[in-house]
This record gives C-alpha cells, sequence and structure tokens, in this order.
C-alpha cells in the first residue's frame, strides 16, 4: 500500500509552543518514510481546526493521519470523527499525547521536547501497521427471556411486556409468586403482600405478550446479546422441551433460605416448635399462631443472623423482618412475650429505626447475645446465651423462630455456566460492575434481578427489575441494529495448537473450540477486545485487531530507537 | 399517558453518579436530555473520594470515562451552573424555567490549561476540599474536574467587585475569559424529570460532644476523604494541623443518628474504609474504631470488615462519647459494651456524620410539586410499587435524594428511573 501520512502538532495555544520546541518535532519526523506533509496549528481541535484537517486530508491525498497534541481522552474522538469525515478510515488515525505526557510533567523544554520527539515518532511507527476496520451491525431479536417467577422476575415481565417484544417467564415450581406470595405483611409500612402479589399474578395472566411456563426448566441458552437459543424443558415430562429466540435474558432466581440443620445450637429439626422464618410466615399467614400441640404460645423468641458466620455476610432484611414477626405475634396474640436475640442491628435507610422504635416497647425485648443455643425443658425451650457484659443467662419461651441467612437458589451455578458468567460473593451471580453495573453480567445481554445478585429487600428487587427494564429498553430497541465491539481478536487457525488456554481466561464466553478442526474460534459479537487471550496464548496464534503484536513493537521500536 | 402529543425529552436534575448514569442511558435510547447541575462540575460526591468501598476501587477512574462520554454525547445537553426554578404542566408536558449562571469562561474557546488561576489576586477557601485549601476567584474546584473548564467567583471576583482587573483575561490565550456573559434563563418543553440531586451530611456542629468545630484534628468524613485524595490539599498525606503524622487515629461512627431518627446505612462501610486509609499510609497508626452496631449488609460488605478486623484494630461498641482536648491529645470517653467508663487519647479523629438531604431539596420538591418526607429526603409515592416514583406522575427520584445509599444501589435507582420512563412512554 502506498502510504501518504500526515503529521500535524497542535500548539494548543501556549501550551504546546511554549514549552515544546515544535520546529524541533517537525525536523525529527519530516524525512521519515511516507510522510507526505509535518505541519504546526494552532489549536487543531476549535471548529477552524477541524475544517483545516479536513482541507490538508484532501489536499494532500492523505492516507494515515497522526496528531500530536493533547491526551487521547479529550479529542481521539473529534480527531476520528475528522477523519471519517475527509474519507480516511478512522482506524488510520494515531494521537501522540505531547500535552499531559510532557509539557504538563516537566519545566524543561528540551526533556519536553525529546519526549514529544519519541512520542511522536512513536505513533508515526505505529500507524504505518494499521489496517482499517469497519463497524459491524447486525440485526438483534427485541424477545426477552426471563428466569424465575418471583417478584423480581414478575415485575421485569410486566414492564417489559409491550406490543413489539415478547416476553418468556419461565418459572421451576407449579406456580408464580416465589417466597414473597407467603408474606402476609411488607415492612415497614405493614402493606398487605401476599394479596398485591396475587394481583400482579392475574395482571401478567391477562398480559398479551407474556408466554409463561411453569413447572419448568431452562435447559440451555446458546449465542449472545440480540440472539439468544433458548430449550426450555417441562420439569413434569422429560420429552416435553420447546425452542425460542430472544434477544436478551434476565436471571431473577431469587434466594433460598440456609438450611439451620447445618448448625445444632439451635435444635432446628430436632425439636418441636422451632420454626424458620418461611415455615413461620406460611404459619401466620394460614391465619393461626398456634404451638404443636395447638396451644397459643405465650412467648416467642426469635434468633437472628442464623447462618450468618457460615455464609460470612449478613443478609441484610433478617433484622427488619424478625421486627415484623414481632408485630405479627403482638397483632394476633395481645399478651405475648417476645425476645428478639440479635448481634448488631442492620437497619439501614430513612424509614427503618422508625419502624423499630415503633416495636420496641411493651414485652418485646431486645437482647444483644452470642454463642446462643437451645435446648428442650419439658413443654419449653430454654434458650441460653452470653449476654453483652459476657454473662451466661437464659430464658425458657414457648417457640423459637430462626432468622437464616439468604442463600442462592440450586440453579445460580448451573445458569451461570450457560452463560459464561461467573458467582461473586457468596455463589451469587457476580455483577458487571460492584458499582456501576448492578443488573449487568459480564455476558453482554444476560441481566441478574434481585436476591439471585445478592441479599436485598423487596423495593430494592422491584428496583433492580426496573433497572433491568432500563437497561433492555435502552440497549434492545426493536428495529434498530446493535454495534458490536470493532476491536476484538482473532485466532489463527494454523497457528493454534488447541490447548484452550484462552477459553479458560476469557471472561465474556466468546471464544469456542472447533472439535473437527481442534482450534480456537472466536466469536466476533462476543468479543469486547480486553486481549486477555492474547496474553495468554503460548503459541502466539491470537491477535487483537488495532493492538496487533507488530503494531505495538513498531511503536516501541520507534519511541526507544 | 400513551399521549401523541407527549414530549420525548427528559430533564435530569442533578450530575453526580445517579443522574449521569440515567442520561447516559436515556441518551443510548436516542432520547434528548437536558442535564442541569447547579454546580460548575459533574461527578457530584462521589468525586471527591479517593477510593469506594469495598472493591477500594480508585473512584475517579471510575468515574471520569462515563463523565467524559456525558460531555462528548449529543443527545446530553449539559447545563452546569444552573437550577431549576419553575415547573408547569403535566407528564408528557412540563415546561421547566431554568435559571444558568454564567460562568463568564467560554465554554468552546477554554482548553482547560488552568493558566488564569496563578494571576488572579484573589485567595479564598476552597469549598470543595472542605475548606482544607485555597483557590482563587477564578478556579476549577479540583484537578480533574470535568467539564475541565474554570467558573469566576462573582462575589470575590475584583472585577465584578468594582475595580479594574483583567489578569485572568490578559493570561488566556484562547479569549476564553469573557465577562460579558450573562444569566441566562432558559425554558424547555420537557416529558418527564428525574431528580438526582444527592445528598450532603449532617452538620457535626450540632453535636457539640464531639468538639468539631472546637478541637483541631476532628475531622469530618468529607475532610478526611479530601485529606486522603491524591488530587486533595495534601496530595493525600495524612498529617494533622502542626504538620505532623498522627500515631493513634479514632472513627466515630453514627454522628447525628439519634438527631435524624435513622440509620445513614453507608457510614459503616466508609468507616472501615478510612480505617483502610489510615494503614496503609500511616502502617504503625494505631486505630480504634467507636461503633453501636456495625451495620454492614450485603454479599461483600463483612469480607472487607473481617479483613480490617485482621489488621489488630480495635473495634469498640460504645454510647456516651464525648471528646475533649487535653495537652497535645485528644480524649474520647465513652462507655463501653459492658456499661463501664472508659477512656482512650489519640492524635486525630474522624467523624461519620448522618447523611441528610441537600439544603434546597424542599424548595426544588415545591416547585416540582412532589412531598418531602418527614426526613426532608424526597418521598416515593409507596417503596413496595417503586421508590423511584412520586406522588407525581412524570417526576422520578433517585439515589441519595431518595434516602441514604451506596453508589450501587443509586446506579440501580438510576437505571430503574429509565426503565420506568422507557417502559411507560
Amino acid at each position: 500500500m502506498n502510504r501518504k501520512i500526515g503529521v500535524y502538532i497542535c500548539e494548543c495555544g501556549p501550551n504546546i509552543s511554549e514549552k515544546i520546541d515544535i520546529d524541533k518535532v517537525i525536523e525529527a519526523v519530516r524525512f521519515l518514510n511516507d510522510i507526505v506533509v509535518v505541519e504546526r496549528y494552532k489549536l487543531l481541535c476549535s471548529e477552524d481546526g477541524k475544517k483545516y484537517l479536513t482541507e490538508q486530508i484532501k489536499r494532500y491525498g492523505l492516507t494515515h493521519l497522526i496528531i500530536a497534541a493533547c491526551s487521547p481522552r479529550d479529542h481521539q474522538l473529534t480527531f476520528m470523527e475528522v477523519c471519517e469525515n475527509a474519507g480516511i478510515n478512522p482506524y488510520l488515525f494515531q494521537l501522540a499525547n505531547i500535552r499531559e505526557q510532557c509539557v504538563w510533567i516537566t519545566a524543561d523544554k528540551e526533556e519536553a521536547t525529546k519526549k514529544a520527539i519519541r512520542l511522536t515518532k512513536a505513533a508515526i511507527g505505529r500507524v504505518r501497521c494499521h489496517s482499517p476496520l469497519e463497524k459491524k451491525e447486525m440485526e438483534s431479536n427485541p424477545d426477552v427471556l426471563i428466569v424465575g417467577g418471583g417478584i423480581a422476575g414478575i415485575e421485569t415481565s410486566l414492564q417489559l411486556a409491550h406490543s413489539d417484544r415478547k416476553i418468556y417467564l419461565v418459572e421451576k415450581t407449579a406456580s408464580l409468586g416465589g417466597l414473597i406470595k407467603n408474606f402476609e405483611k411488607t415492612y415497614p409500612e405493614m402493606h398487605p403482600c401476599s394479596i398485591s402479589i396475587q394481583q400482579k399474578i392475574e395482571t401478567i395472566n391477562k398480559t398479551n405478550n407474556i408466554k409463561i411456563f411453569t413447572d419448568s426448566e431452562v435447559e440451555d441458552i446458546l449465542g449472545f446479546f440480540g440472539n439468544f437459543e433458548i430449550k426450555v424443558k417441562k420439569n413434569t415430562n422429560e420429552k416435553d422441551s420447546v425452542s425460542f429466540n430472544v434477544g436478551a435474558v434476565v436471571f431473577a432466581t431469587g434466594s433460598t433460605l440456609f438450611n439451620p440443620n447445618k448448625t445444632t445450637c439451635y435444635g432446628y429439626g430436632k425439636f418441636d416448635n422451632v420454626l424458620t422464618a418461611l415455615e413461620f410466615e406460611k404459619m401466620n399467614l394460614s391465619g393461626e399462631i398456634v404451638l404443636k400441640n395447638n396451644k397459643t404460645p405465650k412467648s416467642v423468641a426469635i434468633i437472628h443472623c442464623v447462618g450468618r458466620t457460615e455464609k460470612g455476610y449478613c443478609s441484610e432484611i433478617c433484622c427488619m423482618y424478625s421486627l415484623k414477626f414481632a408485630r405479627y405475634l403482638k397483632d394476633k396474640i395481645p399478651d405475648i412475650k417476645v425476645f428478639n436475640f440479635y448481634s448488631d442491628l442492620c437497619i439501614p435507610g430513612k424509614t427503618h429505626q422508625k419502624f423499630y422504635e415503633q416495636t420496641q416497647g411493651k414485652n418485646i425485648d431486645f437482647i444483644r447475645a452470642k454463642n446462643i443455643e437451645i435446648a428442650k425443658k419439658g413443654e419449653h425451650l430454654t434458650i441460653t446465651y452470653n449476654d453483652e457484659k459476657s454473662g451466661k443467662n437464659n430464658y425458657d419461651v414457648d417457640m423459637v423462630i430462626l432468622s437464616p441467612a439468604l442463600e442462592p437458589t440450586a440453579d445460580t451455578a448451573r445458569l451461570a455456566e450457560f452463560t459464561g458468567i461467573s458467582l461473586g460473593d457468596g455463589g451469587f451471580f457476580a455483577e458487571e460492575h460492584e458499582k456501576l453495573g448492578p443488573v449487568s453480567t459480564s455476558s453482554q445481554g444476560v441481566f441478574i434481578a434481585g436476591c439471585s445478585q445478592g441479599p436485598k429487600s423487596i423495593p430494592d428487587t422491584i428496583i433492580q427489575a426496573e433497572a433491568v427494564t432500563g437497561k433492555i429498553l435502552s440497549s434492545l430497541i426493536p428495529g434498530k441494529k446493535i454495534e458490536p465491539e470493532v476491536k476484538v481478536s482473532f485466532i489463527s487457525e494454523s497457528f493454534c495448537i488447541g490447548c484452550k488456554t484462552c477459553l479458560d481466561v476469557c471472561s465474556y464466553g466468546a471464544i469456542t473450540f472447533n472439535e473437527t478442526k481442534k482450534v480456537s474460534v472466536v466469536n466476533e459479537v462476543i468479543c469486547r477486545g480486553c486481549g486477555n487471550c492474547v496474553a495468554a496464548c503460548p503459541s502466539g496464534a491470537i491477535t487483537l485487531k488495532h493492538f496487533t503484536f507488530n503494531q505495538i513493537y513498531q511503536e516501541l521500536k520507534a519511541a526507544i530507537q | 399517558m400513551k399521549d401523541t402529543q407527549s414530549n420525548s425529552d427528559i430533564l435530569v436534575i442533578g450530575a453526580g453518579i445517579a443522574g449521569i448514569e440515567a442520561s447516559l442511558m436515556l441518551s443510548k435510547s436516542d432520547r434528548k436530555v437536558h442535564l442541569v447541575e447547579k454546580t460548575s462540575y459533574t461527578g457530584g460526591t462521589t468525586i471527591k473520594f479517593e477510593d469506594v468501598f469495598s472493591n477500594m476501587e480508585c473512584s475517579t477512574c471510575m468515574v471520569a470515562p462515563i463523565q467524559q462520554e456525558l460531555l462528548q454525547d449529543k443527545n446530553i445537553n449539559l447545563l452546569t451552573l444552573a437550577e431549576v426554578e419553575d415547573v408547569q404542566g403535566s407528564f408528557g408536558n412540563f415546561i421547566v424555567k431554568i435559571h444558568q449562571k454564567a460562568r463568564y469562561v467560554d465554554m468552546k474557546n477554554c482548553i482547560g490549561c488552568n493558566a488564569c488561576f496563578e494571576p488572579c489576586p484573589v485567595r479564598l477557601k476552597n469549598e470543595f476540599e472542605e475548606g482544607l485549601s485555597e483557590r482563587k476567584a477564578i478556579y476549577v474546584p479540583c484537578a480533574g474536574a470535568l467539564p475541565n473548564v474554570p467558573m469566576i467567583d462573582t462575589e470575590h471576583c475584583l472585577r465584578f467587585n468594582g475595580k479594574d482587573c483583567h489578569a485572568c483575561q490578559e493570561v488566556c490565550m484562547f479569549e476564553a475569559i469573557d465577562f460579558n456573559q450573562k444569566d441566562e434563563q432558559i425554558t424547555l418543553t420537557i416529558g418527564a424529570i428525574i431528580v438526582a440531586t444527592g445528598y450532603t451530611t449532617f452538620d457535626s456542629r450540632q453535636t457539640p460532644q464531639y468538639g468539631y468545630g472546637k478541637i483541631d484534628d476532628v475531622y469530618t468524613a468529607f475532610e478526611f476523604e479530601r485529606l486522603y485524595a491524591s488530587n486533595g490539599p495534601t496530595e493525600g498525606k495524612i498529617l494533622l494541623k502542626n504538620g505532623k503524622t498522627p500515631k493513634s487515629a479514632a472513627l466515630i461512627h453514627c454522628v447525628g443518628r439519634n438527631i435524624k431518627g435513622y440509620c445513614s446505612s453507608v457510614c459503616c462501610m466508609y468507616s472501615l474504609k478510612f480505617n483502610h486509609y489510615l494503614t496503609l499510609k500511616i502502617p504503625e497508626i494505631k486505630i480504634s474504631e467507636f461503633y453501636t452496631d456495625l451495620c454492614i449488609p450485603g454479599k461483600s460488605h463483612q469480607k472487607f470488615y473481617e479483613k480490617i478486623r485482621e489488621t489488630g484494630t480495635k473495634l469498640i461498641r460504645a454510647s456516651d462519647i464525648e471528646i475533649t482536648k487535653q495537652g497535645q491529645g485528644i480524649v474520647i470517653k465513652y462507655n463501653d459494651e459492658r456499661g463501664k467508663k472508659n477512656s482512650t487519647t489519640v492524635d486525630m479523629v474522624i467523624l461519620a456524620p448522618a447523611i441528610v438531604p441537600n439544603g434546597d431539596a424542599s424548595k426544588l420538591a415545591k416547585i416540582l410539586g412532589v412531598t418531602i418526607d418527614e426526613y426532608g429526603f424526597f418521598k416515593e409515592e409507596n417503596q413496595n410499587v417503586s421508590s423511584v416514583v412520586t406522588s407525581k406522575p412524570g417526576v422520578f427520584i433517585v439515589g441519595c435524594s431518595q434516602g441514604p445509599k451506596n453508589i450501587q444501589e443509586s446506579v440501580s435507582q438510576a437505571a430503574a428511573s429509565v426503565g420506568k420512563i422507557l417502559s411507560t412512554y
């Protein structure tokens, strides 16, 4: 290829021109191969500057462009746009940062000039090896698969369902509603819960475009953002499976309770009248709180933090729902005595402390306790514990309610494997970014909502369902094509030795193994161009476009020569 | 709300992390966004932090790329130094009046070289740095602020106070200083409004028992964040007022919790982060951390707490804390877990004050016609329906304007409000 490279040095007003001898830079690169023009200009990013560049590109018939100016963070896009408008492929351009990396780090003009020359030469060395890259566009399917029919799945389905988008909602049990259909009320307002979830289920049943599969499980997920192939099978009939395509997948598989059987100290499963939180919610919803012998309990102990030590995290909602239980008990059995055994009260947020203060009081006691053990004593249950003053103490009660930690459901690991996403702390789905990407994952188009991402309250679960809705509605728009990453990696068939190292290091599930040819293959639509596979490949078979070995080598060579 | 006459443009108030997230998402779905920010910069309070818990990622490195994306986004009209003055109409058709103060520096011409600061003769306390360093009358709040364009503080600029000073204009090579700029009254028609006005912290002077404002080296959380920040007043050196390195420090949780009546949800975690900051910079420092109940909810936070505990830091469950100056040291008297009186002496104290609504929240609520709750935060209609929906259709609340929360929850709410808007119309 006959290259015609133009080099333009921005004075950036006095910023660069006063601190670098620009003429020396021009002198140093003027006679390098392929350079047809080297010029200085007062401010290239200005409107006049952009016009000037466009004219220069046309006048000299430039094929490649070098700008020596500021940080790519400021104006890389500006100049790539100039290239595009002037008819040069924007990837045949390179920016040398001679402001932030030269003049703004030293007052020594000579040093700054020397480094500016090196950086400009490096950019020239690199751009010579650039290849044009083209943006790709892909048709996408706007339909969405939602796994899990609890509150997160229901909310996401209702918000996403629209005439031009079909929703497939897969629930492994026989009915929708998840855990919360067992709750009579929600804290802190004590609003009716099981009734409102029933109403939502009715709405979902009536909504066109939501196809519900109960007693069903996802058997396979193949493909990528915009084009997933899904296989769902009925639990009741092995052979009964359906396939369909969607553009995005939402995991709303919720959580389950830590099994208190795993700790012997609470006597769960051994003694009558020791219940888990969920068992108590169900009993309360049925209308009557009674002991095994059908008598009404006179005293109840609620034990917080069951399984917290084993799991290694605080499940966030247990303190609050334990307070709610105290309210249930007081409402139904006004003269009952309730003891809350807790370690640290975790009641974050603007409304919760008030709820606590209003719950506290007559016959509802809070005891900060350690080393709790429960034993049977005649009709009663004896709770032995160490109080704050480290004194041993005990109480006799009729009933014990355990508040166990939340843990991910059994499907979590299986679904993560289907889609190549990883599991994070506590075995919950790992979000794409702890702060900025709470509902997206490392696999584009695969989203997580609710307790499958980590323990959370009902309002926070609904927020995540709405957040997923926002993410999908703003990225998967019916009729709009999606643009995959341009700078992706590719694997040379002849160099690949089939060791599969790259499969392990790819966080996006973009690489598959072709068993017939015994080579790894990159799916360019999934690849995000992180370069992990390039670094890991022992046979040098993988290249990342725009960061090829030769491009980096020539850049470095020119910089240090 | 499927009126064909609806305006699809969105107004976002507040360019902190929640406002930025909402704006970028809306832009991706081809909505025009007007983003109104009352300060001269984007990034809100998140850019005051050096690192964020619990992954200890560099905060600026996390936010800068999305700030940059925001500035380059053609669908987003960022209005800095601007405040909403009036809102009329209803969901789908709001008419909004915005007052935009003149920056007196041309955003197009200025290249952010900062040459104008040096010649300015006025020296003032830098509010962004919690008064720990000085700024000029023409200034950016901190290095790396985006947009990287200074503003002129007309209250203190000599020229705006009857003196004949052109010092900044004379050095500017880009003709960016424009004393003739005027405040602007902008009227927009938009379809929906997202409120993302963030928070501030409880004024620690209201709890005199902690000695803040009276005793040197008693710092608030924001002050300490800036003291630790590599782009802050000491470039990240933790120093006492006398210039020495502290040998011991105390962290006090729950400052103002009793007065406000709620747990601010993030203070335990950020105090543990401060603990980490201290041992990172001063490995031999002795730290006592005073708390009431440890509130570290969620799958990742306890792990962080356990790591801190391994460093040998003293974690003390305490009540009735009183801080006084005695000689060179700061004495902390407290009742321990067993109710026994105890005390310890340290060089430095860092307070963790409650998260409170921004001062102008109630004024804005009145303009928008939405309710404020008993704590002064914007009130959601019903958190079991959606905590971002207000009693006024078309007005959504996100982030700490709705209540204390961490960055992840703020970002989730921002995305949720976008979900609400895009699924409605």
